[in-house]
């Protein structure tokens, strides 16, 4: 009886009712879709970092890291053999890297060199689709150098040319040599692209004093769920090397996961506490519209808790109409969007890119958020719920029959 | 015969702090079962205030309200929302029933507070509306139904819970006078076949003539208190008007 009384009673305004679910709808779906435009964006940065960046895992001399000294070399052989045997990697490519100077004639600029082998580098960082002009390195080609795209434009650099690497062998001593550009690359991430640049390794390892040798092992593995599992057992392995994956590499690709999470959690709370002074103040208006009827019902002999279960009824009710449409719009427009994509370049191409994002973001409907979403709006309804009912209940039943 | 209302030096002040209005000044009242009783005084006089604490509604400043041998005034709030459901009819002035509910579930809900069950339910509300001459209306919503039929769903839904007596705050001010002499032929009848205690607040002169007792309220003190001696006298309303 209590429920079929609420639900009639929630359709006694109609317009109103309609209002706040139509409300609990639309700030349902607006609260979703920004989870799902969060989750696309770092599922791609993620994606691009692991792809082109990073790639899932990669080895070094445990000190490598720390001053980029060219002695740091890792034993390539003995890893490669290993490698070869674990059915959870992909690919792998043996880069020798080290920092230096890029100077032309009109300026210089600092630089971090990766002595790379082309064939192998193509299949862990997607190089060959990231060339704008020109094409990948040559290894018959020894001075050829690739470049970003922002460096370029920063250095007046074109196709062909010519400028001067400068950098420290491993007997400490500077060294340099001219290289023509061979090829322009381009990537979301304009940071890196003013950084990095890419010459043949064994032209690298040459001006470094170095034999065929490595300092990074760059592994791309075919799961991303393998990555732990892959680390503990190369780690285990290499106890001299020390074996990092992405998140390590790439700490700020990790934090930024790790924060949308809750940023996306504080968009739904705030978007609830809108929702929530709708509902207060609707039920509120209905209770106090209804006071003779409510003290009524008490003079009759209906209790406080069944007058509070009424109310509390008819809240959650108006609350829940609107939640099932809610998540059934917001399924179908992420549906929509994540086969279309959206393309938000017109408003910030320079930021996104500035940190690594795409400028087309496809969304994803956001299931692992799913639960603590449903527990923030039931918690929403039950806390808008209270106030009404407790009026409710304080009503006084010889006033309420006097109005 | 026996006691349904025993009050004592009941006294009801509102704003006690502000400009106190001594609303029920020191009644002394006492009502057998099977009474039919008008409560009769000028407007303001106190009729309302003292059916609301006869009926638990509200609670006095002073003095004792025993309802079948129970103290009333000395129930918790929880308890005596249950006493009212279990042992006091209501009908008020207007707008009685939940326009939400059809006049049979405006009856049912009564019963369904109580605990009762389906079977019990359905045979009630069948002899209830057929006393109250509305069997057609079973299902009508109170919006489509005429102010006098209302009053009618409102004394069956009173009546539902089986109470001790029935309390009406001016049943039938707001009926026109064929519906106000309905209404009161069909108290008069269910008070005299069914033995159901009737204590009814009113101004209206058609309506006194038919109580068997009528107490009439001054300035929220009892002026007069006087049984009428006709009580035996055929209830229709032709043989009672001279
Ligand atoms: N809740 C209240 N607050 C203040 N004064 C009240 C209240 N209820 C009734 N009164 C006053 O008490 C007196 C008796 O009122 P009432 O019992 O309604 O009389 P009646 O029903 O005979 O017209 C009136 O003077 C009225 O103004
Ligand atoms: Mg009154």
């Amino acid at each position: 009886m209590n429920l079929k009384l609420a639900w009639r009673n929630v359709w006694r305004n109609k317009t109103r009712s309609l209002i706040i679910m139509a409300s609990v709808a639309i700030g349902l779906l607006a609260g979703i879709f920004v989870l799902g435009l969060y989750q696309g964006m770092m599922r791609s940065r993620v994606r691009t970092v692991i792809d082109t960046e990073v790639a899932h895992l990669q080895i070094h001399h445990k000190e490598f890291k720390e001053d980029y000294d060219p002695s740091y070399t890792l034993d390539q052989e003995l890893i490669s053999k290993n490698l070869k045997k674990i059915s959870e990697i992909k690919s792998f490519a043996n880069r020798s890297v080290t920092q230096g100077m890029l100077a032309t004639t009109t300026g210089t600029s600092g630089v971090r060199i990766y002595g790379i082998q082309p064939k192998e580098e193509i299949e862990v960082s997607q190089l060959a689709f990231k060339i704008k002009e020109g094409e990948v390195l040559n290894p018959s080609k020894k001075n050829g150098i690739l470049i970003g795209k922002k460096l370029a434009d920063k250095m007046k650099l074109k196709l062909g040319s010519k400028l001067v690497l400068t950098f420290t062998d491993r007997e400490s001593s500077v060294t340099s040599g001219a290289f023509r550009v061979n090829g322009i690359y381009q990537t979301i991430n304009t940071p890196l692209d003013e950084v990095i640049v890419y010459i043949n390794r064994s032209t690298l390892n040459e001006y470094l004093g170095l034999e065929d040798t490595s300092h990074e092992i760059a592994i791309l593995l075919h799961r991303d769920e393998d990555l732990e599992l892959v680390k503990n057992s190369l780690q285990a392995q290499f106890p001299r090397y020390s074996v990092m994956t992405w998140k390590e590499n790439s700490p700020e690709t990790d934090l930024m996961v790790g924060t949308i999470n809750q940023y996306s959690t504080i968009i739904i709370i705030i978007i609830m506490i809108a929702l929530a002074f709708g509902i207060i103040n609707t039920m509120l208006m209905s209770v106090i519209e209804r006071t003779r009827e409510i003290g009524m019902l008490s003079a009759l002999g209906m209790n406080r808790k069944k007058v509070f279960a009424l109310i509390l009824t008819e809240t959650v009710i108006l609350t829940f109409v609107g939640v099932p449409v809610g998540f059934i719009l917001s399924w179908f427009s992420i549906l929509y969007f994540s086969k279309a994509g959206i393309d938000i370049s017109p408003f910030s191409e320079e930021a996104m890119s500035s940190f690594g994002f795409t400028s087309i973001i496809y969304p994803e409907f956001p299931v692992d958020t799913m639960g603590s979403v449903l527990i923030i709006v039931i918690s929403t309804a039950l806390i808008s719920a209270f106030f009404p009912s407790l009026k409710a209940i304080r009503l006084q039943p010889a006033d309420a029959l006097r109005q | 015969m026996n006691t349904v209302i025993d009050a004592h030096q009941v006294s009801k002040t509102f704003n006690p702090t502000t400009i106190p209005i001594l609303a029920v000044n020191n009644v002394h009242l006492h009502l057998e079962r099977g009474e039919f009783t008008a409560l009769v005084g000028p407007s303001g006089s106190g009729k309302t205030t003292l059916l609301n604490l006869l009926g638990g509604l509200d609670k006095p400043d002073k003095g004792s309200i025993f309802i079948n041998g129970v103290d009333i005034t000395k129930l918790s709030p929880n308890a005596l929302i249950d006493f009212r459901l279990n042992n006091i009819g209501f009908v008020f002035q207007s707008f009685n029933l939940i326009p939400v509910l059809t006049a049979r579930e405006n009856v049912e809900l009564i019963m369904q507070l109580q605990h009762k069950d389906r079977r019990e339910i359905n045979e009630r509300v069948e002899t209830l509306f057929r006393e109250i001459g509305l069997e057609d209306k079973l299902d009508t919503r109170p919006a489509q139904l005429s102010g006098g039929q209302q009053q009618r769903v409102a004394v069956a839904r009173a009546l539902a819970s089986k109470p001790q007596f029935v309390l009406a705050d001016e049943p039938t001010a707001n009926l026109d006078s064929k519906s106000a002499t309905n209404l009161l032929d069909i108290m008069a009848k269910l008070n005299q076949e069914e033995n159901i205690t009737f204590i009814f607040s009113t101004h209206d002169v058609r309506v006194i003539e038919r109580a068997r007792r009528v107490i009439t309220l001054v300035d929220g003190q009892i002026h007069s208190d006087t049984a009428k001696v006709s009580t035996e006298v055929p209830h229709t309303a032709q043989k009672r008007t001279p």
